[in-house]
């Protein structure tokens, strides 16, 4: 659902696609900038307990490595079994709420996935693009046509899309109806999930316009272009520029205390 | 740009700590298991959660991206004061880092953030902070001569010079609830284990000044650590023993985290070396205890370092005894309220948990409550007569494991 409409169509479009490009080059550099303070904030602690602070940017990593070799009292698992379990599974969710796990569940993976696609077909349409340049276009398997890749996604990107929006209709219920949870939720929450939920929105909408299906709300083709535009550059500045200054951050910084602390008590 | 100093610092944090702050999803489950929380009458500051919240916000306000362009955002110094208050409104039970979808250390980072507060002026919390001036010069909190910490012992007790077992008593049953001590010492004589204990020499484990965050103060814990291993090692002795959760835990854990070093020789609780002795049918039973018994996990022995069976099994293998669980047990039990310097800071707050835990007992309706932990057993003491549960009896499982044993504990001193 997100950048498939820039298939070589006109020229028009084509200036579209490099200015999504310098977006999506500009996200990544402002989340490797937001990474890096980062990095230097958690630097600001010690490398080890009771000693001075180091101010290194090396610490954290060094402090992650000290920790996941040393021995732990109870819970001493390997890496592995942090990894599926914890990391990928979250079993941590799971042993304290089967719905709240089958919430972020379908969340964590349909976005993962949905992330993945785009990723894809990103790349698809620069091989094409490229190709296209250097003149190797026609010797690329059919596959890899834009058009061609888009049909392929089509049915994974629609799944995907609706197990998003499953995650995010129950996380949504949550936080409005549920009294403790309402009253326990900060910006720091509702912005997360207002974001997750106008870009899932805004990713039906295109596709929906563009496929005349129910989603389009029968607006003219014309709009097509720019909604998905519109999609994939919220999508980029909200999903990867914003990672490290909002609760996005929990997807780093949960694999990694999941690591620091052998999957916890 | 203004270059204002920021408000915190970063001191007595690990990098990895610092991480954990922004780590935390905010699912709340801490907060729906916090004994303190719920015992204040949901004091949204003492929620763990809120807790992680705040420090994460000083840190962004002290350290993140506005701060490096435009300087730090000051904190005013009431609502750092507010934010000591509430991170020594906890018992450092665990039970929030049990349940930490994110797998953060919970009870370390709050002891980390004592200690930064400490350090930076603001704690420890009311009475805690004689605790480093008497444990310095009495080398106990209970501001006891030294010497009272065996000098009472009945003449018939024998604690051999050297051995290859020793018994760390703790300042709390060797000087407050002499009953559990005499009971351990007489149950190892009778059971013919020669041991030693470190008697005049023994100094507090430092359990008490490292939860309060006051451990680094002239490196009073770490001397005091360093000293009591070379007097257990000069007794010649390879395992050594103890009957109270706080000591094991400051002695398995803390200990070679402040020396830097691992421990010359092994700890173990002593209900778990009971276990090995009953397992070997080794221990010979002449009374019969005809109770309706539960038990009662002491946090720092059971969550912090995992063991919960053999106290159990110690119970089971008592005559008589019924055992009978309680609702939230092991992993999930709840805790007596007494940790973390609460007993002494916040006394109230302790009743109140107490009194919830004792509440759990009622329920089963057990005759007696037990634990292994003297910590625990005063505390919930409190809560039975706070709550004016007269019929239930409050003990430990090692002197009913010395009583069922014949052993006569009806002189233990005052
Ligand atoms: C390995 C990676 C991840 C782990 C371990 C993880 C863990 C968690 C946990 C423990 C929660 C709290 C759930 C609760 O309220 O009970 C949470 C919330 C959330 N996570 Fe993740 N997460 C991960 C990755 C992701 C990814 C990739 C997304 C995609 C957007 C995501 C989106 C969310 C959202 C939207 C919430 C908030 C739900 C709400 O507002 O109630 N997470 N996450
Ligand atoms: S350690 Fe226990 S008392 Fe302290 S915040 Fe966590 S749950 Fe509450
Ligand atoms: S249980 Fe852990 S992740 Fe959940 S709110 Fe508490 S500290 Fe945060």
């Amino acid at each position: 659902m997100s950048m498939e409409y820039f298939a070589g169509i006109s020229d028009a479009l084509r200036l579209t696609f490099v200015q999504v490009m310098i977006l999506a080059n500009l996200s990544i550099g402002i989340f490797l900038i937001g990474m890096y303070i980062n990095l230097k904030k958690w630097g600001m602690g010690s490398t080890g307990y009771g000693l001075e602070p180091s101010g290194s940017i090396f610490a954290f990593p060094k402090m992650l490595a000290y920790q996941m070799s040393e021995h732990a009292h109870i819970h001493n698992q390997s890496v592995l079994e942090t990894f599926f379990l914890d990391i990928l599974f979250q079993r941590r969710i799971l042993q304290r709420s089967p719905l709240r796990w089958f919430m972020h569940f379908t969340i964590f993976f349909g976005w993962m996935a949905l992330f993945a696609l785009s990723l894809a077909m990103f790349l698809v349409e620069m091989i094409f693009l490229i190709g296209e340049e250097v003149g190797y276009a026609h010797s690329l398997p059919e596959f890899l046509e834009p058009v061609v890749f888009r049909e392929l996604l089509a049915v994974p990107n629609d799944v995907f899309s609706y197990i998003l929006l499953v995650g995010i209709v129950i996380a949504i219920y949550r936080r409005l109806f549920m009294t403790k949870v309402r009253e326990a939720t900060i910006a720091y929450d509702s912005i997360l999930l207002i974001g997750l939920t106008v870009i899932t929105i805004t990713g039906f909408v295109a596709d929906g316009i563009r496929t005349g299906r129910f989603w389009g709300f029968d607006m003219p083709i014309e709009y097509a272009p720019p909604a998905a535009l519109f999609h994939v550059v919220i999508s980029l500045l909200f999903c990867i520029a914003y990672i490290p200054f909002s609760k996005y951050i929990h997807m780093i910084a949960i694999p990694l205390a999941l690591l620091a602390n052998k999957g916890g008590e | 740009m203004a270059k204002r100093e920021p408000s915190i610092n970063t001191e007595n944090f690990t990098a990895v700590q610092l991480m954990e702050l922004d780590s935390c999803s905010r699912c709340g489950e801490c907060v729906n298991w916090c004994p303190t929380y719920d015992a204040s009458g949901e004091d949204p500051g003492l929620a763990p959660r809120d807790k992680i919240l705040r420090w994460r916000e000083y840190m962004n306000k002290s350290y993140g991206l506005r701060a490096r362009l435009f300087g730090p955002k000051q904190i005013s110094e009431e609502e750092i004061e507010e934010f000591k208050d509430d991170v020594y409104g906890c018992t450092t039970c665990g039970m929030c880092a049990t349940v930490c979808e994110s797998a953060i250390n919970t009870v370390e980072l709050w002891e980390s953030m004592r200690a930064n507060l400490v350090k930076r002026g603001n704690g420890p919390f009311g009475k805690q902070s004689a605790f480093l001036k008497l444990i310095g010069e009495y080398k106990n909190p209970y501001m006891e001569d030294n010497a009272n910490r065996v000098n009472w012992l009945p003449e018939d007790v024998k604690v051999e010079d050297e051995a290859e077992i020793l018994y760390f008593g703790g300042c709390t049953a060797e000087l407050k609830q002499r009953k559990l001590a005499l009971a351990t010492t007489r149950l190892l004589n009778k059971l013919d284990i020669k041991f030693t204990m470190l008697g005049e020499d023994e100094i507090c484990c430092g359990s008490a000044l490292i939860r309060t965050g006051q451990y680094f103060i002239n490196d009073t814990a770490k001397e005091n650590a360093q000293k009591n291993i070379d007097n257990i090692k000069a007794r010649g002795a390879k395992i050594v023993l103890y009957a109270c959760a706080g000591c094991f835990r400051a002695s398995l854990i803390d200990w070679p985290r402040l020396t830097g070093k691992e421990l010359p020789f092994k700890v173990m609780h002593i209900t778990e070396y009971l276990q090995g002795l009953i397992e070997k049918g080794e221990i010979k039973w002449e009374k019969s205890i005809d109770k309706k018994v539960t038990y009662h996990d002491p946090c720092h022995l059971g969550r912090h370092v995992g063991v919960f069976e053999p106290p159990r099994a110690v119970l089971e293998a008592i005559p008589g005894i019924e055992f009978i669980e309680m609702e939230r047990i092991e992993e999930n039990q709840r805790c007596c309220g007494a940790g973390g310097g609460v007993k002494a800071g916040i006394p109230d707050l302790a009743l109140g948990v107490a009194s919830t835990r004792v509440d759990d007992a009622l329920a089963t309706e057990a005759d007696l409550l037990s634990s292994a932990c003297p910590f625990c057993k005063r505390n919930l003491s409190d809560g039975r007569d706070a709550v004016g549960a007269k019929d239930l009896e409050v003990e430990d499982v090692v002197v009913l494991a010395a009583e069922a044993m014949g052993i006569d504990l009806s002189d233990t001193p005052k």
